[in-house]
């Protein structure tokens, strides 16, 4: 990512989210494999990832979803805590990215990222230079900005996952986040996620 | 938290401890070191302590760089174009570099005899290592999605392992001085005291907090984790030093040195736990 990116703009800010509706996720993992051929992702390390836990009574039990990717908080602590601004939020879309060629390794953003969102990559790839910094989900900023979705949202075969823009009150996400009781990820610690869940059951 | 399990990698490991240490130590003997001007029975410490500093810098220096994965770029933490002061990390890399600033005058100062612009350095250099455990501390503070870190108590705590780890290290250069190691005997005891008040005050809040902060008590406080925090940190390396010096016993030069030895074990392994055990949890979220 290269320094100050900004998203273009027509008119006012834009911010992005992502819905995630945890009915209409059936668990192929199709998102995983999309986002890890878009970025070349190493073994190991996801930028999004899609636990499941077993709910319900024998006989009638069922695996339970919970696709996981970057937060793309508004208040994002990693920001906060990055010691040279390596990390940044862009304000037009709300975009948490990493400015690998200013990223010192420290660690700092992993530590503080209540999501477990970021990782560190390893020091060999195969087709990409970029190692031995901090990684994470980025919106599929690029996409974004040639007005395509996200990898793992274009690839979803139960159309789980829907992203668009917030701010936009015609856009899917704006109503489905308006007609729909929406979830967040550990809202207590206040960094105000940009991924909202639909059917995140607390059983 | 913990019901979808996933493995991730814990952020900081345990080379980070080390640092911790290292810094402490470091210093708790500029404190020495300054304290030599106002108490003469530590006078024989002031160089010793001042140099024993310095070496340890470079060695906390060389620690903090090598456990970046980028190393090279540890420059970018000083460059004024990319600080970013709402991290601890850039106030701590500032406040190392004018450490290192302030030592090296002060040892030459030390070097020249310098006796009258000694104490004035040798106070600059104090206020600035005070600065190392304060921000070593609030590096794990903001961290707000973890336990234990998270406490308002951490950079207090990390002044009093300073403070006992450093005086431990100066009781062990002043064996067989007798005033100093009084005067360093009053330092462990009461920092030890202190550091075992805030160790209990710790594990209440932990473990009559949230379910994530109960789970990290019961790491903190079971197995190997347990049993160096437990045993290692709280009982043998504070609060067994608190009493052996407490007691009547404790001004014997023998239980001074034991206890400074206890106390370097305990702090050594309270860095560790306090360290390792609050990311434990998390891993699995």
């Amino acid at each position: 990512m290269s320094e100050g990116s900004k998203v273009s703009t027509g008119g006012g800010k834009r911010r992005y989210a992502m819905v995630v509706d945890t009915r209409r996720c059936i668990g192929c993992m199709a998102c995983q494999v999309a986002c890890k051929a878009e970025y070349d992702t190493p073994l190991g390390v996801n930028r999004t990832w899609v636990p499941y836990k077993v709910v319900g009574k024998y006989p009638n039990v069922k695996k339970q979803f919970l696709p996981r990717l970057c937060n793309h908080c508004e208040d994002p602590p990693c920001v906060r805590n990055c010691p040279v601004e390596a990390t940044f939020r862009v304000e037009d879309g709300g975009f948490v990215l990493q400015r690998y060629e200013r990223c010192i390794g420290c660690r700092s953003c992993m530590a503080a990222c209540p999501y477990n969102a970021r990782f560190m990559l390893p020091s060999h790839r195969t087709y990409t230079p970029i190692t031995n910094v901090v990684d994470k989900c980025t919106f599929c900023f690029h996409r974004v900005t040639q007005n395509l979705v996200p990898a793992c949202v274009q690839t979803c075969i139960g159309r789980s996952r829907v992203f668009g823009d917030l701010n936009d009150p015609n856009s899917e996400v704006s109503y489905l986040v308006a007609k729909n009781a929406t979830q967040v990820l550990r809202p207590e610690e206040g960094t105000k996620p940009h991924v909202f869940y639909i059917g995140k059951s607390a059983k | 938290m913990g019901d979808y399990v996933w493995f991730h990698d814990v952020s900081w490991h345990a080379s980070y401890a080390v640092y911790f240490f290292v810094i402490g130590i470091l210093a708790g003997l500029s404190f020495i070191s300054y304290g030599s001007w106002r108490t003469p029975a530590l006078r024989p410490l002031r160089e010793k302590t001042a140099y024993a500093s310095f070496v340890l810098l470079g060695l906390g220096g060389i620690l903090l760089i090598a456990d970046l994965s980028q190393p090279l770029r540890f420059l970018n933490i000083l460059n004024p174009a990319y600080l970013n002061f709402t991290s601890p990390l850039a106030w701590g890399a500032l406040n190392i570099v004018a450490f290192s600033i302030a030592s090296i005058v002060y040892i030459l100062a030390l070097r020249k005899s310098d006796e009258k612009n000694g104490q004035l350095l040798a106070l600059i250099t104090a206020l600035l290592a005070l600065g190392l455990p304060i921000y070593t501390g609030f590096d794990l503070t903001v961290h707000q999605s973890r336990p234990v870190w998270n406490t308002p108590i951490m950079p207090v705590l990390f002044v009093a392992l300073a403070i006992a780890s450093g005086s431990a290290v100066g009781a062990l250069l002043a064996a067989g001085n007798a005033e100093a190691q009084k005067v360093l005997r009053e330092y462990m005891l009461w920092s030890a005291g202190a550091v075992a008040v805030m160790l209990v005050s710790i594990m209440g809040t932990t473990n009559y907090g949230g379910s994530a902060a109960e789970l990290t008590f019961m790491i903190m406080t079971t197995g190997t984790m347990g049993l160096l925090f437990i045993g290692v940190g709280f009982l043998g390396g504070s609060v067994a030093p608190a009493l052996m010096l407490f007691a009547p016993m404790g001004k014997s030069q023998g239980v001074v040195l034991v206890s400074a030895l206890l106390i370097l074990a305990g702090s050594a392994a309270l860095r560790y736990v306090l360290l390792m055990a609050p990311q434990q949890l998390q891993t699995l979220y």
